[in-house]
């Protein structure tokens, strides 16, 4: 497969993910009914798959983690957490994050 | 106008057409949230490796901006095809939830406008309509409702994402657009950490992830994502026996 391909067929392969996931009830109706331990995990599968995505992307650097208050990613992000479950505004937590972030980039510049 | 309507089931307008305007116009406060979200999830795309056709692709078919947000370092790397799939499908998977959620209402409407109706399930959809939920619960006409809700989140949706993609040009590196993505997701997964398990299922999955960063193919983030559900789950059936 060349890379090309690799990509559509990826690309291709998320928007189902897509598809299937919402229209799984939909299409079944009332047939579908989930095992409730299965309706548990799947209750739980977002905020895991969102923690292992978040996690690399802000403390590590370099392929070791950055723990350090130099690593302007980790105040930005715990700010922006904060300001989240304050207000559970997504503007407002981005804005925090952001000014945090461009704050912390000036004082340390890497 | 709104009194008129509180007459009819559910507080919802007894037309199809006016229940769908209805869900349109409220789902007005919404959009700078979704509008800023999908251009950060545009600029994302276009600041990564991949050329613009290849993200306009990725942004029109994927139409899922956690899941896009997830599988673009997978992509950009090379990922195996099924690593990418089955990291969007984890972030895709809270879906089922809504669509289990809003199936009773469309249960009744033929299986084409059923499907096209759960096309338009969202994040932002979905909160709004949860919110007017419990006078909902009888009113016919709550799928329509629904779909106005979720058209103004479609084309807000891809209409700001085009914009981040097309801006990105001139949009310089070190103003760090890419990071607010990472910022984005995380804004997603705090109101998801409101119980004991998902909190436990979270930790577990971010620092495997964290450690298991070096594994090819990278498999650490399928790894950890399961650890973390049946860590969740564990938790989860623990204070259920205790209860």
């Amino acid at each position: 497969m060349t890379p090309t391909m690799k990509f559509w067929v990826a690309v291709v392969g998320i928007g189902l993910t897509g598809i299937v996931t919402r229209c799984s009830f939909l299409l079944f109706g009332e047939r579908l009914v989930l095992p409730r331990g299965v309706e548990r995990a799947l209750r739980h599968a977002p905020a895991a798959a969102l923690a292992a995505i978040i996690a690399p992307s802000v403390l590590l650097a370099d392929g070791h983690t950055d723990f350090s208050p130099g690593n302007p990613r980790l105040g930005a992000v715990i700010v922006a957490a904060l300001v989240m479950w304050r207000t559970r505004e997504m503007l407002w937590s981005m804005a925090a994050g952001v000014a945090v972030y461009t704050a912390l980039r000036l004082l340390w510049p890497a | 106008m709104t009194q008129a309507y509180a007459k009819h089931v559910g507080g919802l307008p007894p037309t199809a057409r006016a229940a769908f305007a209805l869900g349109m116009r409220e789902m007005l406060p919404g959009v700078p949230a979704m509008a800023a979200w999908s251009l950060v999830t545009g600029v994302a795309m276009a600041k990564s490796a991949l050329s613009l056709g290849e993200a306009m692709g990725l942004s029109l078919i994927a139409y899922a901006g956690a899941a896009q947000l997830a599988a673009l370092p997978l992509l950009v790397v090379g990922a195996p095809v099924a690593v990418t799939i089955m990291s969007a499908l984890m972030v895709n998977l809270r879906f089922v939830i809504y669509s289990a959620a809003v199936a009773p209402s469309l249960r009744t409407l033929p299986m084409r406008q059923r499907l096209l109706l759960g096309y338009l399930i969202s994040d932002m959809g979905f909160v709004f309509y949860m919110r007017r939920e419990p006078q909902l619960r009888d009113s016919p006409m709550r799928a329509w409702y629904f779909a106005g809700l979720g058209v103004i989140v479609f084309f807000v949706w891809h209409a700001a994402s085009l914009v981040g993609l097309f801006a990105s040009a001139v949009i310089p590196e070190r103003w760090g657009l890419d990071f607010v993505g990472t910022l984005v997701l995380l804004a997603l997964l705090v109101p998801m950490l409101a119980t004991r398990p998902s909190q436990v299922g979270a930790v577990v999955a971010a620092l495997l992830s964290l450690s298991l960063a070096g594994l090819p193919f990278k498999l650490g983030l399928v790894v950890s994502i399961v650890a973390g559900i049946s860590a969740a789950v564990l938790v989860d059936r623990r204070a259920r026996r205790i209860a």
